[in-house]
Parts: structure tokens; C-alpha cells; sequence
């Protein structure tokens, strides 16, 4: 990556900063959070939401260039090719008892692995990492500015972010309290994902951002402790959004907001959806306007020319994302690359199947895949998660109702639970 | 590796002509196209077969010639166990 600013003024400015950010070991605003001496350049490998959240703010006073990332998310290479592109790997590492300063920071060994290639930090910037799902993880660079999607007056709001660290959707939350007071989040860990109903209800969560997948297993486990939250904003993104799950949340939640967003590292926030329905008007496609992203669908695969992406992102980006228009809505159904399951010769949508399972009244949760097998080459199974009675049988004369012979899914596993990545993703 | 007995394997081809609404013949000669054993019927049982001794098989390894009868599909799986 060339060295160069990444255009400065993204400091906080007067008023931001003053958002309350609620998390393990933390409860104050921004600018009470402890300083956390980084260097110019830095990936901060972060093991929870206080220590990325001071990596952030750190960074954003100082106008230092950062990326914050997971423990888990940086392994040994990416550690070594991160310090190669020209920063410092940094490891905040309990040292004893830090409860003495609420904003973290006592006791702690900050662990500096320095960079092994010389260059000029560039001010302001901010790495993300793509999801590696089709490969190594990409460096993608934006900066707090180009992150900061939201504009304009805001009703005051408390959101959770359940979503991993540094991952474009939490750097979508973070980014909102950071600039907009009154925006303030309660921040959870993966071992929180079992009980934050309770602590959300308890610190007045009004906004709550998550994959369908988070939303499913979240009204799996605990459905009453979930409708009791006085939401006005329910927001789903970073997988395919179904209409089952909009619809159960519009029920659960009939005074709220219910939108599904497309975003993604590379794209940026490219397209939001406020209408409770699954997909987006076809009228859109190829609709041009200041700001907005341009949607195109290319051989079934949606394209994004946003005025959000990355730096050095493609002006017009293949997502890698199938989308089909039906009935006057783009829907965007799942990965090119894997959706197609080819039956002996008929081509199968997993998509299409795992919405037709979904849609069932007994089904929270489903995954559809091909499997190998003789004679078709590849046969259609799935997985799927129950919240009421429903046997194989039952299941597949539902599908066998409304899809092609040869996508009705022939060999069908039960699951006690939903499986979920840190990622909130199933990504099965 | 543990296998299915040939009983055990028409157990299960009578499963999936069960669950399409069909019957198991009788007779292991009786013709696949008249009893309605298709193509994605043969690869479910398969699949069973791999679920049930919790080890894939090579497809590829037996010669897949022609089936055209019940006891053709029991023969084939067999082999396939055994390769």
C-alpha cells in the first residue's frame, strides 16, 4: 500500500466522544476511556470491546492509522504480513488487576511486535479486514470519515453491537456513537450472546444490529426476553435477510424501524432497506444519485459502484453476491459461488431451498448444501433448527410442495441449536 | 469400517420408497423403473448407507454398470463397502 494521509480531520471534533459505550469492565463515554499509548501505525490485536474501543478513540485523538482485529482473527502470517505492509502488531495483555481505573488500562502490558517494513504512517487511516470466506483476509482501507455512514440529526438511541471486533458492521456502530451524540451502545462479547436480552432491557437498549443469524438464534433461545426490549430500530445485515425473519421481527416489534442494510468492507454501506420487505425495489437497478450506490445485476451477480467502498476497490465491484429479481424486488439470496448445487445435470439454488425451509412454521434455522454423491453427483441435504413439532417426512412433502424434485432436500439433520461464528454469521 | 448386511441396506431402499410414497416389492428381480426407484432415490440410499456405517465411500471404486433391478442396488452397495 502506498504511503499517503488519508485525509486528516477525522479527529473528533466538539460534542463527539460524548456518547456512553457500555461494555465488560466499562461504562462511561468516549472521552472517559483510558488513553492507550499506540504507535503511529499500529493492528491492534484486541481479546474484547474495551480494549478495541480505546484502540479507536486512541487512534481517532491521535490521528494515528489503525486496525483492530480479534485475537483469534490474526494468526501468525497475517500477523507477519501486516507488519511487512508497515505496522506495528500491538497485544494488550492483562497484567494484574485493572478494576482500580473504570477505563481500563492499569496493569496492563501493551506488547509491541514492530513493524518489519519502514514507511510513513498514514494519518487517520483505518485497515479492515475482509471476511476471507473466499481466501486469505484483504486489507481494505477506509478512514472514520468514510466510515460514518449515518448523517444528519439522530433520535437519540441505545444500540447493542453484538458484532465481532473490527468487522465493518461494528465499525459502522462505533463510528455512529463516536459522531453522533446521543448514540450510545452497549457493546456484548461472544460469551455474551446467550444472555444480552437481559443486560439490554436492563440498560434501556432501544436499536439492536445483527445478522439474520443472530436474530434467529437470539428468538430461538429466549423469544419472550427478546420482544420485551423496547426496540425502535431493528436492523439486520452481513447475510442474506429472508422475509421470514423480517416478517417475525415486524410482529415482534410493530413500533419499530425494521431494515436490512448491504455492506461489506469493500462496498461500504451500500444499500438500506427500510420497508420490512426482503429485497430492494427493482427500480433501483441502475437508478444513479449523489451519494448513493449504483445497483446493477450481472448474470445473476450484483455489482456496486458506492461511493462508500474501500480505497482501491474497483469503481463498479463484483460482489460475488447472487441476486434475482422477483416479483419487483431484487432479492440478494446468497454466494455465486456456492449457491449452485448441480443435481445431475438440474441446477438447485441452496437459497432457494433454505428460504422455502425457513418459511416453514416449525423451522428457526436451516443450511442448505450439495452432497456428493453416485449417480447425480451431487445431492441436496440440510440442516435445520426446530422451534416446534415437525418430522423429515413433514419437511420434505413442505418442499417437495414448492420446489423441483430435484431440490427437495434428501437427507435432512436435526440440530439442537444454531450454529454461529463470531463472525454472527452460520456461514454453512 | 462396519457394513450393512444386505437385510439392513433393503431395510433402508424400503425407507426411501417409503417416504416417496411407494412399496418395497417382494422380489429382489422386480424392476426399478416399474416400482418408481429413481435416480435420486438410488443416491439417497447411498447416502444413507454413508450416514448409517459413518464412513464415505469411494463411488467411483465398483463399476457402476447397468442397474435396472432391486437386487442390482443391493449388489452395488455391497461392493461398495467392500471396496
Amino acid at each position: 500500500m502506498t504511503p499517503a494521509t488519508a485525509g486528516g480531520g477525522d479527529r473528533p471534533g466538539v460534542g463527539q466522544g460524548a456518547s456512553r459505550v457500555m461494555t465488560r469492565g466499562f461504562d462511561g463515554t468516549w472521552e472517559q476511556l483510558a488513553d492507550l499509548p499506540l504507535p503511529a501505525a499500529a493492528a491492534v490485536s484486541v481479546l474484547d470491546n474495551l480494549q478495541a474501543i480505546r484502540a479507536v478513540w486512541s487512534a481517532a485523538r491521535d490521528d494515528g492509522e489503525l486496525l483492530v482485529a480479534s485475537r483469534t482473527r490474526l494468526t501468525a502470517e497475517l500477523r507477519d504480513e501486516l507488519r511487512a505492509a508497515g505496522l506495528a502488531v500491538v497485544d494488550l495483555t492483562p497484567d494484574g488487576d485493572s478494576n482500580d481505573d473504570p477505563g481500563g488500562g492499569v496493569g496492563e502490558r501493551v506488547i509491541v511486535a514492530e513493524a518489519t517494513a519502514a514507511r510513513s504512517p498514514s494519518p487517520g487511516r483505518v485497515w479492515l479486514l475482509t471476511s476471507g470466506s473466499t481466501g486469505r483476509p484483504k486489507r481494505v482501507a477506509h478512514t472514520l470519515d468514510s466510515l460514518t455512514t449515518v448523517t444528519g440529526a439522530q433520535p437519540p438511541r441505545t444500540w447493542l453491537c453484538p458484532y465481532a471486533h473490527g468487522a465493518y458492521a461494528w465499525w459502522q456502530v462505533v463510528t455512529l456513537s463516536l459522531r453522533h451524540p446521543g448514540q450510545d451502545v452497549l457493546f456484548v462479547e461472544p460469551d455474551e450472546l446467550e444472555s444480552w436480552p437481559a443486560r439490554a432491557l436492563e440498560v434501556g437498549v432501544t436499536a439492536v444490529s445483527g445478522t439474520p443469524t443472530f436474530w434467529r438464534q437470539a428468538l430461538y433461545r429466549d423469544p419472550d426476553a427478546v420482544a420485551a426490549l423496547p426496540l425502535e430500530q431493528v436492523t439486520l445485515g452481513g447475510e442474506p435477510v429472508d422475509q421470514a425473519i423480517l416478517s417475525r421481527l415486524s410482529e415482534l416489534f410493530p413500533s419499530a424501524r425494521v431494515s436490512w442494510i448491504y455492506a461489506s468492507s469493500e462496498a461500504g454501506a451500500s444499500i438500506a432497506v427500510h420497508d420490512g420487505q426482503a429485497g430492494f425495489p427493482r427500480e433501483w437497478l441502475g437508478r444513479a444519485a449523489p451519494g448513493r450506490a449504483t445497483l446493477s445485476v450481472v448474470d445473476g451477480e450484483l455489482l456496486i459502484e458506492s461511493p462508500r467502498r474501500g480505497q482501491g476497490v474497483a469503481e463498479v465491484l463484483s460482489t460475488g453476491d447472487r441476486a434475482e429479481v422477483v416479483d419487483g424486488r431484487v432479492l440478494i439470496t446468497g454466494r455465486t459461488a456456492s449457491d449452485e448445487i448441480n443435481v445431475g445435470g438440474a441446477k438447485a439454488s441452496a437459497a432457494a431451498v433454505r428460504d422455502v425451509l425457513q418459511a416453514h412454521p416449525a423451522v428457526v434455522w436451516a443450511a442448505v448444501r450439495g452432497r456428493r454423491a453416485p449417480i447425480v453427483g451431487r445431492i441436496v441435504t440440510a440442516d435445520v433448527v426446530l422451534s416446534g413439532e415437525a418430522t423429515a417426512a413433514q419437511l420434505t412433502a413442505w418442499c417437495a410442495d414448492r420446489l423441483p424434485d430435484y431440490a427437495v432436500p434428501r437427507r435432512l439433520r436435526f440440530l439442537d441449536q444454531i450454529p454461529i461464528k463470531e463472525s454472527l454469521k452460520s456461514d454453512v | 469400517m462396519s457394513t450393512l448386511s444386505r437385510d439392513q441396506i433393503r431395510a433402508m431402499m424400503a425407507e426411501v420408497l417409503a417416504a416417496q410414497g411407494k412399496q418395497m416389492p417382494g422380489d429382489d428381480q422386480a424392476n426399478l423403473e416399474e416400482i418408481g426407484f429413481r435416480s435420486l432415490d438410488f443416491s439417497e440410499l447411498a447416502l444413507r448407507v454413508e450416514d448409517e456405517i459413518d464412513e464415505e465411500l469411494n463411488f467411483d471404486a465398483p463399476q457402476l454398470r447397468q442397474i435396472a433391478t432391486v437386487s442390482d442396488v443391493l449388489d452395488f452397495l455391497e461392493q461398495l463397502q467392500a471396496a
